[in-house]
C-alpha cells in the first residue's frame, strides 16, 4: 500500500467536516472545514474534550454510537432528518432559505480500534433537506387538491348524468346518476356501444348530424329521446363534447344529459287537443302564422283544407255526447292515417278540422281529400252509425293575409255543405 | 461410540460430522433435524455425546436439552449455535450442557470438546 | 443468469444468515443489555413484483410502522429493510435512551441505529466470507402505515430478488421487527459462489 504523503492537505481540502475523537471525547484531529464553520481553530480544540466546546451534545448517545462503531467495525450514523443538530452551525445562505441552521449528516467511522478512536464526519445536507421539505410541502398540497377533486367528482357523479365513450362510441364511463336514471347497472353499460340508446322516434338525420359534428371536433347540443331499461321513454337535453388527445386527435366523447321529459310532456299537452290527440287550434295558428310571417319558399306552397262532420249536431242529439265524441275521434284518426307525415292536421273547434297539405297542386289535393272523404264514409260508430264529412280546399297565395285564405276555404266548405254534403269543393 | 448430531440445517449437521470424522473416525453417527426427533433418538440409542443446535422448528434446543437431561442427568450435550450471546451460554450451561460453541465449528473446537468438555 | 437455488444452496444460505443474525443479535443484546431470542430465517427467491405481497404477509396491515432502509454497495450490494411496529419502536427508544416517553426524534434515531447494527453485522459477516468490501449508506427511516410500506416499494427494475427475512425478538423488552435483505443480479451470483464454495468445503 502507498502511504499518502500529505493526508492533512487532503482532509483540509474536503468540503465537509472531519474530526478524530476517542471514546472520552478528546479531539485529536480537526480539519479546516470544521475550523471555518465552527469558528474554533484547530489549535484551540486539539487535545481537549469536545464537551468543553459543545456541552449541549447528548454524550450518552454519542458514546454509544462511538462504541458501536468500534465494536462492529462499521460506521454508525445519526438520523439525518433529526431536528436536533449534532453541532449547531449557522448557514450563510442569504436568499430564500427555510433553514437557519445547517442540516447535517453525521457518520462515525472506526479509526484506530485499539485506541478507541473514531472519525466523525459531518456533511452539509441542507440543500438536499430543503428540497425534501419542499417536496413534502408540495405533496401535501397535491393530496389536498386531490381530496377536493375527489369530493367534486363525487358530487358530479351523483348529480349529473354523464357518459364517456371512446371515439368509436364504446362506453368507457358512466355517472351514477345516469345509471340510476336509465335503470342500468354500470357494469352492464361499460363496453357497450352508445347506440343501444338510439330511439326509432328520433330521425336518423339527427343522429347523422350529431356524429358529423363531433367527428369534426365540434360539440353538439340537442334533444334526444331514450328508453330506460324498463322501457319508459325519456327526453334528454344532450350535449356531446369531443375530447382530443395531446396530439389534437379525437380520442373520446363526453356527453352530458339533462332530463326534460316533464317539460316535453307539458309542451305536448299545451299544443294537443285532449279528445282527438291532434294538434289544437293554437298550435295550428302558431305554425301558419310563422309561415306567413317568414314567407319561406319551401313553406308557403300549401293547400288549406277545412273539414266539417256532416249533421254532427243531430248525431249528438240522437245518440248522446259520447257517440259524438267517438265520431270526432274516428274522423281524426281517419284524417291522420290518410295523410303524409309532413301534413299538418289540427282540430279547429267543434266538429271542424283544419289541414295543411304541403307541396301539392290543388288538383292533387282534391284527389287526396276525395280519398279521405271516402275513408270517413266507411266509418261505422258502434257498428251501425255512419258518418260523412264535407271538405273545402284552397291554395295559399304567396304573400296574402291568411284571413283571405280562410275566407276562400270557408266559402268552399259552405258550397260543399249547400250542394248536398259529403263532398270536396275547391276555391 | 455413538454420537447424535441435531440441527435443522443440513450444512450445520454436515460441518459437525466433517470434524467428527477427522477427530473420531470410528464413531457411529445419528442425525436428527429437530428437538423432538433428537429426544426419540436419544431414548432409543443412548448416544455417548449429543451435538445440539438451539434454533430449530418443532422443538428448539433449549427444550430438547431440558428433556434429554430429564431422561439422563449424565447426558453429554454440547451446544453448537449461531447465538453468541453470553446469556445464551449461561442458560444452556445452567441447564446441564457441557459447553457451547459458536457456529461454524472447526477441528480445533472439536479436539477441545473431546479433550476438555466431555467426560466419556 | 441462473437464479434458481437448489435445496442444499438454500439450506446453506439460511445457515449463513443464521450465523450473521447471531452476531447481530449479540451486538444488540450488548447494546440493549438484554437477551434476544433467535428465529429461523426465511429465504424467498421471487420476482420483484411479489415483494409487496411478501411483506404484506408478515405485518399487521392496520398498524403504523417505522420502515428503515439502508443501502450497501459493492460486489455484494443491495438493500436492508427493517420494519418495526410503532409500539416496538417506542420500547426500543425507551431502552436505548433510558426515558419513559421518547420523542419522535429519539425513536427515529434508535430505529436507525438498530437498522445500522443489523445491516452492518449481517452484511459484514457475509462480505467477509465473500472476501469483498461494501460501503454502507446512512439509513433513512419513515413513519408510515402498513399499506404505504407496501406501496412505496417500487422495485420494478429488479428482475429476481432474494428476500432474506428474519425476526428480531427481545421478548422482555417487547421489541420485535422484521428484517429483509434484498439483493439482485450480480449480488445473487456472488452469493451463489460463496454458497457453493462452502458446500464444497463441507461435503467435499
Amino acid at each position: 500500500m502507498i502511504a499518502l504523503k500529505y493526508p492533512d492537505i487532503l482532509l483540509d481540502s474536503l468540503e465537509n467536516g472531519h474530526m478524530i475523537i476517542d471514546d472520552k471525547f478528546i479531539v485529536s484531529y480537526w480539519n479546516r472545514w470544521l475550523s471555518i464553520n465552527t469558528q474554533i481553530p484547530k489549535g484551540e480544540i486539539i487535545g481537549k474534550s469536545l464537551k468543553e466546546f459543545y456541552p449541549e451534545i447528548n454524550y450518552k448517545v454519542f458514546y454509544r454510537k462511538i462504541r458501536t462503531a468500534l465494536v462492529i467495525g462499521t460506521p454508525t450514523f445519526y438520523d439525518t432528518n433529526s431536528s436536533t443538530k449534532f453541532i449547531s452551525m449557522n448557514r450563510n445562505k442569504v436568499t430564500t432559505s427555510s433553514l437557519k441552521l445547517m442540516q447535517q449528516q453525521v457518520t462515525i467511522s472506526p479509526y484506530i480500534l485499539h485506541e478507541n478512536k473514531v472519525m466523525v464526519s459531518i456533511y452539509d445536507i441542507s440543500e438536499l433537506f430543503e428540497a425534501k421539505l419542499l417536496i413534502k410541502k408540495e405533496i401535501v398540497k397535491v393530496s389536498r387538491l386531490n381530496d377536493k377533486l375527489e369530493a367534486e367528482k363525487e358530487i358530479i357523479d351523483k348529480n349529473i348524468m354523464m357518459v364517456k365513450t371512446s371515439f368509436d362510441g364504446i362506453i368507457i364511463d358512466v355517472s351514477t346518476l345516469f345509471c340510476q336514471f336509465f335503470e342500468f347497472e354500470k357494469d352492464f353499460l361499460l363496453g357497450k356501444n352508445i347506440s343501444i340508446f338510439k330511439s326509432p322516434d328520433i330521425p336518423e338525420a339527427t343522429y347523422k348530424e350529431l356524429w358529423w359534428s363531433v367527428k369534426n371536433k365540434k360539440s353538439w347540443s340537442g334533444e334526444l329521446k331514450n328508453k330506460t331499461s324498463s322501457g319508459v321513454e325519456k327526453w334528454v337535453q344532450t350535449r356531446v363534447t369531443p375530447i382530443m388527445d395531446e396530439n389534437g386527435e379525437l380520442s373520446e366523447f363526453s356527453a352530458v344529459y339533462h332530463d326534460i321529459t316533464n317539460e316535453k310532456l307539458l309542451a305536448q299537452l299545451y299544443i294537443t287537443d285532449p279528445l282527438t290527440k291532434l294538434y289544437n287550434r293554437a298550435r295550428f295558428d302558431e305554425v301558419i302564422n310563422f309561415i306567413v310571417k317568414h314567407q319561406r319558399k319551401a313553406d308557403t306552397d300549401f293547400i288549406l283544407v277545412i273539414a266539417d262532420v256532416d249533421y254532427f249536431k243531430s248525431i249528438n242529439d240522437t245518440y248522446g255526447h259520447q257517440v259524438g265524441d267517438e265520431a270526432l275521434v274516428s274522423v281524426a284518426n281517419s284524417l291522420k292515417n290518410s295523410l303524409r307525415e309532413d301534413d299538418l292536421v289540427a282540430r279547429w273547434g267543434g266538429e271542424e278540422f283544419v289541414i295543411m297539405l304541403k307541396n301539392v297542386t290543388l288538383d292533387e289535393a282534391k284527389m287526396i281529400m276525395e280519398k279521405v272523404r271516402e275513408s270517413v264514409q266507411k266509418i261505422k260508430i258502434n257498428d251501425t252509425i255512419s258518418i260523412t264529412a264535407s271538405f273545402g280546399l284552397t291554395k295559399y297565395i304567396i304573400g296574402e293575409d291568411t284571413k283571405k285564405t280562410f275566407k276562400r276555404v270557408d266559402d268552399a266548405l259552405y258550397e260543399a255543405k249547400n250542394s248536398g254534403r259529403n263532398r270536396v269543393v275547391i276555391k | 461410540m455413538k454420537i447424535l448430531v441435531v440441527d435443522d440445517s443440513k450444512i450445520g449437521r454436515m460441518s459437525v460430522i466433517k470434524s467428527l470424522e477427522v477427530i473420531k473416525p470410528d464413531a457411529e453417527i445419528f442425525q436428527a433435524v429437530n428437538g423432538l426427533e433428537a429426544l426419540e433418538l436419544f431414548r432409543q440409542e443412548r448416544p455417548d455425546a449429543v451435538f445440539l443446535d438451539l434454533t430449530m422448528p418443532v422443538m428448539d434446543g433449549y427444550e430438547a436439552l431440558k428433556r434429554i437431561m430429564e431422561v439422563d442427568k449424565n447426558a453429554q450435550v454440547i451446544i453448537i449455535s449461531a447465538d453468541i450471546q453470553n446469556e445464551a451460554k449461561l442458560r444452556v450451561l445452567a441447564a446441564g450442557a457441557k459447553n457451547m460453541y459458536p457456529k461454524p465449528i472447526n477441528d480445533e473446537n472439536m479436539v477441545q470438546i473431546f479433550e476438555q468438555d466431555l467426560s466419556l | 443468469m441462473n437464479l434458481e437455488f437448489n435445496e442444499d444452496q438454500i439450506d446453506t444460505l439460511k445457515e449463513f444468515i443464521n450465523i450473521s443474525m447471531g452476531a447481530a443479535t449479540a451486538s444488540l443484546a450488548n447494546l440493549l443489555d438484554a437477551f434476544g431470542t433467535m428465529h429461523i430465517p426465511k429465504i424467498d427467491i421471487c420476482n420483484s413484483n411479489e415483494l409487496a405481497q411478501k411483506i404484506e404477509s408478515t405485518i399487521d396491515l392496520k398498524s403504523m410502522y417505522y420502515a428503515t432502509k439502508q443501502l450497501f454497495t459493492g460486489r455484494f450490494g443491495g438493500e436492508c429493510m427493517f420494519i418495526i411496529s410503532e409500539d416496538s419502536a417506542k420500547n426500543l427508544g425507551r431502552h436505548l435512551y433510558n426515558v419513559t416517553t421518547p420523542s419522535r426524534d429519539d425513536i427515529n434515531d434508535a430505529v436507525i441505529e438498530l437498522t445500522n447494527i443489523l445491516t452492518s453485522t449481517i452484511v459484514s459477516r457475509l462480505t467477509q466470507e465473500l472476501n469483498t468490501q461494501v460501503q454502507f449508506f446512512v439509513p433513512s427511516s419513515q413513519f408510515i402505515d402498513a399499506n404505504s410500506i407496501v406501496h412505496c416499494e417500487d422495485v420494478s427494475d429488479y428482475s429476481k430478488i432474494i428476500i432474506i427475512s428474519t425476526i428480531l425478538d427481545f421478548k422482555d423488552q417487547k421489541i420485535n421487527g422484521n428484517i429483509y435483505i434484498l439483493t439482485k443480479d450480480e449480488a445473487i451470483e456472488s452469493l451463489r459462489v460463496l454458497i457453493d464454495k462452502r458446500i464444497e468445503e463441507i461435503y467435499g
